[in-house]
């Protein structure tokens, strides 16, 4: 009898406790994203808030006119937004390739026994804690037409006899938003892979050693496979945060020249905050929260087959 | 010399090698910023162009601050007001993420919550959540209850995208207390939330302080959502503010170079200072979650 009343205890007491969090997420999340939803399929006219509309606690919350799939068959239609998808495709798996490769690369290094070593994990720190747009213009100062170091650099080396403008062709800009955005996330990848090599038993090296491997061989057979979730873990993160990545597009290029580097999340942005076609704007955004929902659902059934085959 | 040092020897200097690049590639950069910071505008025009400045200045901070005067004071006045903006809107969030996300934290990691695996998984999709498909919502919903260019708008904004971090890591860290230590404190006569408050609590200090410090970081850091939300003078933070200068040809970029310094100073000096405890909490938020 007292068991059965501790146990109800426990659920209630416990969803007390989760109670706060929950309606902050109903309220700052859920319910805008149903909001937002719902732009995706009216005809927003921001000026005349005329028209249905939700009376919710003394609030009138404007409904505008229901289009249907309207803005997302323009959309479907819209070749800007099939350019834009595949520059996302190719910013996003250049994106994700370098962050890894990169990554894994610093994680390897330092994890080897040098002098000085919570000194470099420090540093690890610094391009991952700066704000995007200190980022942004932090590159401008490197690779600027004008007075960037990169382009000092090159000039006095006597590699280059003039200033290169790397953000002036299209094809290379996509390519210095990838490069300046692995900068400032590829160190996070390194902490995750270098707290997961630490807990790699050091008795697999000690055997793999005896056994005559080699430093390639060990990194083959032992430290790969003993990374995998990790390794995993990075992509997923990566392909989500490269599909979203914004605030350097703005600081750096706006999209341009031309639309050449506009991706999906830019033109959704460009479209709801620059031109005010909330509409439109929405049905882009929806978009892309539909892949990473998809991101979601497949990084959930990948860690829960890890956890539950670890459990066994 | 043998062989065998031989090897060892070239090993070494590979690796010194690469953990110099590394550091350079790591930090060259922001030091690069730095040295932008204090030099005048023409030496960094200079051809060739000389990495250690011929002549040291801080009149690009005086002008971010507002004693010397230059032709774009109107924009730099804006430096220090966004700042206080900033510390606020950071402050706020990172107070309710640490009192509300903690407790569901806890709960996660110690109770059976009803539609747990649901609700787990609805606060992971969150976090993968692209913020900017909320802006729309956020701007009409603003604007009926008036917290348009508010600061409590903002502060509202910020919990969407770090209330489903503070519960993943303080969740990750709860589950490395010991239950014992709470069940103990249940047979000493402590209630459940007694238990919580007055003796896990205490012990919590690295996880509170991973979660907290990151927030603080996420919310410093953030650029569209107040870009778009709070457009009128005075009411938004310094990120925008800086990418509003950035943006604007005729300044200098070494006065650039130093708002942007200062906007990243407090940051890089929070996660250097406290990085024992955000490494720790959020690789295993990260892993574990």
């Amino acid at each position: 009898m007292t068991v059965r009343r501790f146990r109800l205890s426990e659920r209630c007491f416990a969803s007390l406790l989760i109670l706060p969090v929950f309606l902050a997420i109903s309220l700052v999340v859920l319910f805008p994203l149903a909001y937002s939803l719902w732009m995706s399929f009216a005809d927003v006219n921001l000026l005349r808030a005329t028209g249905p509309a939700l009376e919710l606690l003394g609030l009138r919350i404007p409904l505008f006119r229901y289009v249907g799939l309207q803005n997302y068959l323009r959309l479907l239609s819209d070749p800007l937004y099939w350019d834009s998808f595949g520059r996302t495709a190719y910013f996003v798996g250049a994106f994700v390739l370098e962050t890894t490769v990169v990554g894994l690369g610093m994680a390897l290094v330092l994890h080897e026994r040098f002098v000085g070593r919570p000194v470099m994990r420090s540093l690890l720190l610094i391009p991952w804690s700066l704000s995007r747009v200190v980022v942004g213009l932090l590159w401008v100062g490197l690779l600027d037409v004008e007075f960037g170091a990169l382009n000092g650099f090159l000039y006095k080396a006597g590699l280059i006899d003039r200033y290169i403008s790397f953000l002036k062709s299209g094809f290379s800009a996509l390519n210095v938003l990838v490069s300046v955005y692995m900068w400032n996330q590829a160190p996070f990848a390194t902490l995750l892979l270098l707290a997961g090599m630490q807990s790699i038993p050091i008795e697999l090296y000690m055997a793999a050693e005896a056994d005559g491997a080699g430093y390639w061989q060990r990194l083959r057979y032992v430290t790969l496979p003993a990374l995998r979730g990790i390794l995993f873990l990075v992509l997923v993160v990566s392909t989500v945060n490269g599909f979203l990545m914004l605030d350097l597009i703005y600081v750096l290029t706006m999209g341009g020249p031309g639309n050449e580097t506009t991706t999906i999340s830019w033109l959704g942005f460009q479209t709801a905050f620059q031109f005010f076609k909330f509409g439109p704007g929405t049905a882009i955004l929806y978009t892309l929260t539909v892949f990473c929902l998809l991101l979601t659902v497949l990084y959930q059934k990948v860690m829960f087959r890890k956890l539950e085959a670890e459990e066994a | 010399m043998p062989p065998a040092m031989l090897r060892r020897l070239a090993s070494r200097t590979v690796v010194y090698a690469l953990l110099a690049l590394i550091a350079l590639w790591l930090v060259g950069p922001f030091l690069w910023l730095f040295v932008t910071s204090v030099s005048y505008q023409r030496n960094l025009l200079a051809r060739p162009l000389a990495f250690i400045p011929p002549e040291v200045t801080l009149d690009n901070y005086r002008m971010v601050v507002g004693v010397v005067r230059f032709h774009a004071e109107g924009q730099a006045a804006k430096i220090l007001p966004s700042m206080l903006n900033s510390l606020i809107v950071a402050t706020a969030v990172t107070v309710v993420n640490l009192v509300i996300g903690t407790t569901a934290g806890y709960a996660y990691a110690r109770f059976r919550v009803p539609l747990k695996t649901f609700s787990l998984f609805a606060l992971l999709f969150t976090r993968m959540l692209p913020t900017v498909v909320l802006i729309p919502a956020y701007f009409l919903l603003f604007k009926a209850l008036g917290l348009q260019n508010t600061l409590t708008g903002l502060v509202l904004a910020y919990c969407s995208f770090t209330l489903p971090f503070t519960v993943w890591i303080m969740k990750a860290y709860f589950e490395t207390i010991p239950t014992d230590l709470d069940k103990s404190a249940l047979v000493d006569g402590c209630n459940r939330l007694q238990a919580y408050y007055w003796v896990v609590l205490p012990v919590s200090g690295p996880g509170l302080v991973a979660s907290g410090a990151f927030t603080f970081m996420l919310c410093w850091n953030e650029f569209i959502v107040a870009q778009v939300l709070n457009t009128k003078l005075g009411t938004t933070t310094l990120p925008p503010v800086i990418a509003g200068m950035n943006a604007q040809i005729n300044i200098d970029y070494s006065v650039i170079a130093a708002s942007g310094f200062l906007a990243a100073l407090p940051a890089v000096l929070l996660v250097l200072g406290f990085q024992k405890y955000m490494v720790q909490g959020l690789t295993a938020g990260s892993i574990k979650g």
